[in-house]
């Protein structure tokens, strides 16, 4: 484990870390969550203003109107979606779980994600994903295709078969250089994360970044030839998110990916158009196994940030709160 | 196109039906496995290798039952093999070549032979050595059709899938562009296409040469059909030409055609089509004579040696070193990669019902089924084994047993399928990306539907590493599956601790001995304990760094 001992003489993230702490840790979960997801949008120096699009939304509400209302504040679907764009949604349904579970991204959000971008006048919306269970079971099971049934121009599919998939080369990647990602992937116009809120074993959590590992087809690689945490960074140079909308209606704060693990209904859902924000903000806005964890507290994403993908110093971005 | 042929096309396509129908989620409208329970050497080899009456096989019995009324109709109208015989003997003979060409004395000799193995598998069966998959032909056409046809057509299908893909692009399918099958991959395929391959090649000889001079079965009912009520009878129209003896593909006919071999006969009814005086026919007869018996039958010392070698090899089978006498006692060498399937029968059992005809591997959704060779001694021969490397046993899935046509695995609910457990996991940590690459992998943790893998933190490594929770690990393979170390896994499934049982419930006996096997994602389940200590701000929880 690669500890850092001078975490306290580094400020950009260090904000009033010491009090809160202790101040948690007195007062057990129930405290820490309540704390926690009071903080989004009272802590934070630069309140968003009226008029400002802000760097992070969150919207608090059930998945339907707090995924309208998180985009909402972001400008509308309009600012990612143009009239006639291909559009890939890439949810978590690897798991043949149901929501309460918490292991996949909530039917009704990843609905009305693609309501909307329907709406805003995408040719099509395709929700992709690499399952880990058997697809048929994931893809009914979660719920998703179910919900999505009805949405015009609209398809969910797994795919892992070699046809679906193209080479590609990760040139901004450090030591992940190459892989094979879903065709359709590369020929969309805009690709938007939807993951649910979950923490992961390995890497601490499973958001938007970590997410992308379901739109290429060898993942073993990863673990085997390379850090992880750093090869997620190399994929998402070239898997750049334009939209990232975590849905923290539930989130599995402890014992993810798969679970089963402590379910917290947070009625959040966070978005922003940049993944590492988005990331990061759900890192902090959630106890994970009861602890309060910071961003830089996970590898990925602080590697993201230091590689300028993207900026998780929550204290300097603007981040705007609603109740839908 | 005559009506044997329309009824021999139905009765193939039907068993070519139910083999495909035998998937996960099965259906329930009708058993898979209803051809395998028609067979009456399956009927009759288990019944005596098992010392168990089996209900699911008493079609078996109704079939012999039948026979004694209609001779053997079952080669002539149903038996897949014999259909299958009948369409590889379009390829591999020269059509005017007279049926019945061989010299009556060999013709003699190795018509002998089906009893000699029948009475071979029966003597084999007494000492509770099942060797009913040598010959049966159901067994055997199950096994060539599930294991060899199907995953070759699934292949050819996926191919044509990946061929079509730009112009199925093009025009908009999208159910085929997106469409995927799941390959299947087998093991000990060579072998069952060698011995198909001589099987058909001997149609070159006398056509159904398999029927007439070998199969088990065909022998069983010969005996019964000795003097069937319908049966083959010639008017005095008959002018003696010697078509009907020439065009018989089972050489039943004597060369005075007014008799017939009736057992070797397959009432076929081509002597009726063929001829030209239409003097034959088949009728309820009354008490004229039977003829043509001579010669065929062997003798009863012959029999009786038979079923003397029979014994002799199963005594052979029950000293040979792979053999298990009892799985209670000490001194059993299996090797660890005999994982049987959930369900399976205390091994002694399970190898006396087990015909090894493939059904269950067909059917296993993720192909983790898989023939054994040798490691089971040869009794075991394609007998299922579990291979997690290829694919996980999905806890939701019980169709191994509910198509078992013997019962040497057992039909489970879902719910007492997920506890019989099959074996118990290990992990090899010179392996392990997380204990010697200090990687963080974890892969098995995630996968597990047992949630029977913990992680914890050890000085060796600076990545959380994994630990098994022993009682609740089924030995399902999820995690040896998808492990990302190359070759060998690096957490592999063992025989350890499956549950073997006879009959009871899994449930209650898992329960009694203390393990938590529940994979059913809706049931209220105990968090496992936290992998970091939540009162030191030095540790923090898996996959957080500072």
């Amino acid at each position: 484990m690669k500890k850092n001992k001078n975490i306290s003489s580094d400020n950009s993230t260090g904000y009033f870390s010491v009090t809160r702490r202790e101040f948690l840790k007195k007062h057990g979960q129930a405290a820490i969550f309540a704390a926690a997801a009071v903080k989004a949008g009272l802590i934070f120096p630069l309140p968003a203003e009226a008029d400002q699009i802000p760097d992070i939304a969150v919207a608090r509400g059930g998945p339907v109107e707090a995924t309208r209302a998180a985009v909402e504040i972001l400008g509308g679907i309009g600012v990612f979606v143009k009239s006639g764009d291909k559009v890939v949604i890439k949810p978590n349904m690897s798991f043949a779980h149901p929501p309460e579970r918490a292991t996949n991204t909530h039917p009704d959000v990843v609905r009305t994600l693609s309501e909307m971008c329907i709406d805003a006048g995408a040719s099509s919306v395709m929700i992709l994903d690499n399952p880990l269970q058997g697809a048929e079971l994931c893809i009914e099971r979660s719920g998703i295709e179910k919900a999505c049934r009805q949405v015009p121009r609209t398809s969910v599919r797994t795919m892992s078969s070699g046809r679906f998939f193209d080479k590609v080369i990760l040139d901004q990647g450090k030591r992940f250089k190459e892989t094979d990602v879903m065709r359709d992937v590369l020929d969309a116009d805009v690709l938007i994360a939807a993951p649910v809120a979950k923490s992961h074993s390995a890497t601490g959590v499973s958001l938007s970044m970590k997410g992308m590992m379901g739109l290429i087809r060898d993942r073993g690689i990863m673990h085997r030839r390379y850090n992880l945490s750093s090869a997620i960074v190399d994929l998402c140079t070239f898997l750049k998110a334009d939209l990232a909308v975590i849905d923290a209606t539930r989130v599995l704060a402890s014992h993810g990916p798969m679970g089963p693990g402590e379910v917290i209904k947070a009625d959040r859902v966070i978005a922003s158009a940049d993944m590492v924000a988005a990331d990061a903000m759900a890192i902090d806005m959630f106890p994970w196994y009861g602890r309060d964890i910071m961003p830089r507290n996970v590898a990925h994403v602080f590697e993201a940030h230091e590689r300028g993908l993207g900026r998780m110093d929550l204290e300097n971005l603007i981040v705007k709160t609603v109740t839908a | 196109m005559n009506f044997r042929v329309v009824f021999q096309a139905i009765s193939l396509g039907f068993f070519l039906i139910l083999l495909w129908l035998a998937t996960f989620p099965l259906v329930e409208w009708i058993p898979v496995d209803f051809f395998l329970r028609l067979d009456p050497l399956v009927f009759s080899g288990t019944l005596i290798s098992s010392r168990q009456w089996i209900w699911t096989l008493v079609p078996g019995l109704a079939i012999i039952g039948l026979t004694l009324i209609l001779g053997r109709f079952f080669c002539g109208y149903i038996c897949p093999m014999g259909i299958t015989i009948d369409i590889s003997d379009r390829f591999f003979r020269t059509r005017n070549k007279d049926q019945n060409a061989l010299d009556p004395d060999k013709e003699v000799k190795l018509r002998k032979i089906k009893y000699f193995i029948l009475f071979f598998i029966l003597g084999m069966a007494i000492l509770s050595i099942s060797s009913v998959f040598l010959a049966s032909p159901l067994s055997l056409i199950t096994r060539f059709y599930g294991l060899v046809v199907y995953p070759g057509l699934v292949l050819m299908g996926d191919t044509a899938l990946d061929v079509l893909l730009p112009l199925n692009l093009m025009l908009g399918l999208d159910g085929l562009v997106y469409a995927e099958v799941q390959t299947y991959r087998f093991a000990t395929q060579w072998f069952i296409v060698l011995f198909f391959i001589t099987v058909f090649g001997l149609v070159y000889y006398a056509p159904r040469f398999w029927c007439r001079y070998l199969c088990p079965s065909g022998a069983l009912m010969a005996l019964a059909s000795k003097r069937p009520l319908v049966r083959r009878k010639v008017s005095a129209d008959c002018t003696d030409c010697g078509i009907c003896r020439k065009k018989c593909p089972m050489g039943a006919i004597d060369d005075d055609p007014y008799n017939t071999f009736h057992q070797e006969c397959i009432t076929c009814e081509t002597c009726v089509r063929a001829c030209p005086e239409n003097a034959v026919s088949f009728s309820l007869s009354h008490a004229e004579k039977v003829s043509g018996t001579v010669g065929f039958i062997p003798g009863r010392r012959q029999l009786i040696a038979s079923a003397l070698a029979g014994t002799g090899s199963a005594i052979l089978v029950h000293t040979g070193i792979s053999r298990v006498q009892s799985d209670f006692l000490p001194g059993n060498i299996l090797p660890d990669s005999l994982i049987r399937p959930p369900g399976a029968l205390l091994e002694e059992d399970f190898q006396a019902r087990c015909i090894s005809c493939g059904l269950c591997m067909k059917a296993c959704p993720t192909n983790t089924l898989q023939p054994t060779w040798f490691e089971a001694g040869p009794g075991g021969l394609f007998s299922p084994k579990v291979l997690p490397r290829r694919g996980p046993c999905d806890p939701l899935c019980n169709v191994c047993g509910r198509v078992c046509p013997t019962g040497a695995l057992r039909s489970l609910s879902p719910a007492e399928k997920m506890w019989a457990r099959i074996g118990t996991s290990t992990v090899i940590k010179h392996k392990c990306l997380a204990w010697e690459w200090n990687r963080e992998c974890l892969v098995c943790f995630e996968v597990c539907p047992y949630a029977a893998i913990e992680l914890k933190r050890v000085p060796e490594s600076s990545a959380p590493v994994p630990f098994i929770t022993r009682h609740k690990c089924s030995g399902c393979g999820a995690c040896e599956y998808h492990c990302p170390v190359q070759g060998s896994s690096a957490i592999i499934v063992e025989p350890m601790e499956a549950l073997r049982m006879n009959s009871g419930s899994y449930i209650e006996k898992g329960r009694a001995i203390g393990l938590e096997l529940e994979a059913d994602p809706d049931r209220e389940r105990k968090l496992p304990e936290y992998l970091f200590d939540p009162d030191d701000s030095e540790d923090l929880p898996p996959g957080f760094s500072f």
